[in-house]
């Protein structure tokens, strides 16, 4: 352990709900945080969601709150567009490389939106996830933080470029800036690089990439979003018509040997949410929910009582076998077994939502030997840990709630290694 | 609760019955493997002949629960398994429905349920053919088939498929002259009686 100090600072990887909620409780403990982030702003998943269940509040709330813990305490760094890249030592006495890439916009970024302007290239937006476009010089999403512009790497070192970097009055935009690397000192790593969908193209009787109406649960958050790429109308990707027979298949790749074998957890509840969404946006709206069995535990069971009871929301036993899609119409015929009624299910609809479960984000191979993987890649936080511990959705899938608890019990355990000595 | 001298023969909702599925568990090849099943359907609804089965494999799986012996040895649905392994292949719980299927289709001959009429005829015309040509003739095999219930419904059947007759020899799946026999017919007979002397047979 070097010449025996203990580093007291404590570097969190992922700055999703569960990483930011892991720096706060140790910073406000008393300790120094890093945030390591790869996007370009804070807040991982949550910021893409619209309400939450089962409270139908708009996300933003917690995390501005979060956002302005962080402002107001010193103890915390982050950065954004950051990466680790490699960890040597051991606990107590880490040494890290941070990858960053280079965001060619700096603090002097006042949001005027000038560069954008001039700017004519365009990009799919990762926000929502390809479902419309943004200049290549662009605002990540209206809440972003840090509140500051990106420029893609694409225009950088053209005549474009070059404009756009003058547009800006206050010299904010650096197109030399280069990607670096640095290295510090930690005494303890959080890891809560958080979740990805569960790629859909891989269930491949369900269409998902080949046929434009069938989208993922996370890309219907985005449509119901009034600040998403439809102004918050659930519009079909084929022809952005109105979406009225909206069918959810549940366990699109949970549950399922041949892909993840584990119940994601929260997609039944974020069906139910998001067919609450679709009926908020026309009376005549209607919304089927395809099912093996609903997982609403405790409290959350209320929520699902009450979609119930909403007689445009029905909900069919059976899992989606089959998908094709009608060419003409681009609509979707959905096949399936009821199997309350024993009868073969064969119904069209305007768009299918696929509950695509959660995939943990992988730990990275050199990091393996101070922490351990359950066999589905989710990271067990026992007495093996050597330094490094998992956050929220990197240790089991889970709705916010159960994330912020479990990042707090991470803090405690990352505070005990460094103490302890 | 429900009388047990009924058991198995009430109609709606019948009592838990595991004396089929211990037999299923330890006789039948794979029958062990439908321990597995969730019963979500998604075999019933990948199966091409679902609709021509009494039951569906989802269905057989929660008649074995239920103790419905012999609706499930005397189901068209085990016979009729063509094999196309789609069922299998999306199985969530990774169920070889396709082999549980084949293992009661051959326990329930083996227990002397007599398969269907039509399974059993067209079964004894594809191996004449197969000792005869050592391949099938796509045309001459249903025409056998069809005309061994007699002429007059060989006929009407194969007026009924006449339509497809005709597509499938645009598509030149179907030809019109008789299919020649393969090299080494005799070989292959030889092969076959002897797997057949040393098997029990199959459907
Ligand atoms: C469709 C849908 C709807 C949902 N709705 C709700 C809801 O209504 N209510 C609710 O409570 N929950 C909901 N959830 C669950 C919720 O999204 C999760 O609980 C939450 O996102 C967990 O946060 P996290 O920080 O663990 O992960 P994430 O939100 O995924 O955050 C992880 C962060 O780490 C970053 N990162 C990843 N890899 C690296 C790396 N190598 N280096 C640096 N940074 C990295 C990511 O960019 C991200 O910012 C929903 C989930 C889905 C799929
Ligand atoms: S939460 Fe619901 S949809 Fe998601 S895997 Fe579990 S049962 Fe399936
Ligand atoms: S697909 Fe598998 S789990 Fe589902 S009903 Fe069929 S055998 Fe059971």
């Amino acid at each position: 352990m070097g010449d025996g100090k203990i580093t007291q600072t404590i570097l969190v990887v992922g700055g999703g709900i569960s990483g930011l909620t892991a720096a706060l409780e140790a910073a406000e403990a008393g300790h120094e945080v890093i945030i390591v982030e790869k996007n370009p702003y804070l807040g991982g998943k949550v910021t893409q969601l619209y309400q939450y269940f089962p409270k139908l509040c708009p996300p933003n709330c917690g995390l501005e709150i979060n956002f302005k813990r962080i402002r107001s305490n010193p103890r915390i760094r982050f950065f954004t567009m950051a990466q680790l890249a490699g960890v040597s030592g051991s606990p107590g006495d880490f040494e890290v490389q941070i990858k960053i890439s280079p965001r060619y916009v700096n603090e002097r970024c006042t949001c005027c939106g000038e560069c954008a302007k001039v700017c004519e290239t365009e990009i799919p937006n990762p926000f929502n996830f390809g479902l419309d476009k943004i200049k290549a010089a662009y605002l990540p999403h209206e809440f972003a933080f840090p509140m500051r512009y990106v420029i893609d790497p694409s225009i950088v070192g053209t005549e474009e470029g070059k404009r756009v970097a003058e547009a800006c009055s206050y010299g904010a935009i650096d197109l030399g800036m280069k990607e670096e690397t640095l290295t510090l000192k930690a005494g303890t790593i959080i890891w809560a690089a958080g979740w990805e969908p569960y790629e859909a193209s891989k269930i491949e009787y369900y269409g998902f990439g080949v046929y434009p109406n069938v989208i993922n649960n996370i890309m219907m958050e985005r449509l119901a979003s009034p600040v998403g790429p439809t102004g918050g109308k659930i519009l079909r990707p084929s022809d952005k018509k109105e979406a009225k027979r909206v069918a959810f298949v549940q366990c699109a790749g949970s549950r399922d040997e041949n892909h993840l074998a584990y119940c994601s957890s929260i997609c039944c509840l974020a069906s139910l949410k998001q067919a609450n969404y679709l009926m908020e946006t026309s009376p005549e709206a209607a919304a089927t929910i395809f099912f093996i069995d609903i997982r609403a535990m405790d409290r959350l069971e209320d929520f699902y009582t009450m979609i119930k009871a909403n007689d445009r929301i029905r909900f069919i036993k059976s899992k989606i076998a089959m998908i094709t899609e009608d060419e003409a119409t681009h609509d979707l015929l959905v096949e399936g077994e009821n199997t309350q009624t024993g009868e073969q299910v064969r119904e069209r609809f305007d768009l299918v939502v696929l509950a695509t479960g959660m995939a943990p984000n992988k730990v990275p191979e050199w990091l393996l030997p101070y922490v351990g993987l359950d066999e589905y890649g989710f990271v067990i936080n026992n007495g093996s840990n050597k330094g490094v511990f998992g956050a929220g959705c990197v240790r089991r899938p889970s709705d916010v709630a159960t994330s912020v608890q479990d990042s707090t019990a991470a803090a405690l355990k990352a505070i005990q290694t460094i103490v302890r000595r | 609760m429900a009388d047990p001298k009924k058991k198995g023969k009430a109609e709606g909702p019948v009592s838990y019955d595991p004396s089929f599925s211990k037999e299923v568990f330890e006789k039948v090849d794979y029958g062990e493997k439908i321990k597995m099943c969730m019963q979500c359907g998604v075999c019933a609804a990948s199966c091409p002949l679902s609709m021509v089965m009494d039951y569906s494999p989802r269905k057989i799986f929660a008649l074995i629960r239920a103790g419905k012996r012999s609706e499930v040895l005397s189901s068209k649905a085990i016979m009729l398994c063509t094999s196309c392994y789609s069922c299998k292949v999306r199985c969530p719980r990774k169920v070889p429905v396709v082999d549980v299927m084949h293992g009661l289709a051959n326990y329930a001959l083996k227990q002397g349920y007599v398969p269907r009429e039509e399974t059993a005829l067209f079964g004894r015309e594809f191996w004449k053919q197969i000792l005869r040509l050592g391949r099938i003739d796509e045309k001459d095999l249903p025409r056998r088939y069809f005309f061994s219930k007699g002429i007059i419904p060989g006929i009407k059947k194969s007026m009924e498929l006449a339509d497809m007759g005709i597509v499938l020899m645009l598509h030149k799946r179907m030809k019109l002259l008789p299919e020649r026999s393969v090299k080494g017919i005799k070989e292959l007979r030889k092969m076959l009686e002897k797997a057949s002397a040393m098997g029990n047979g199959g459907a």
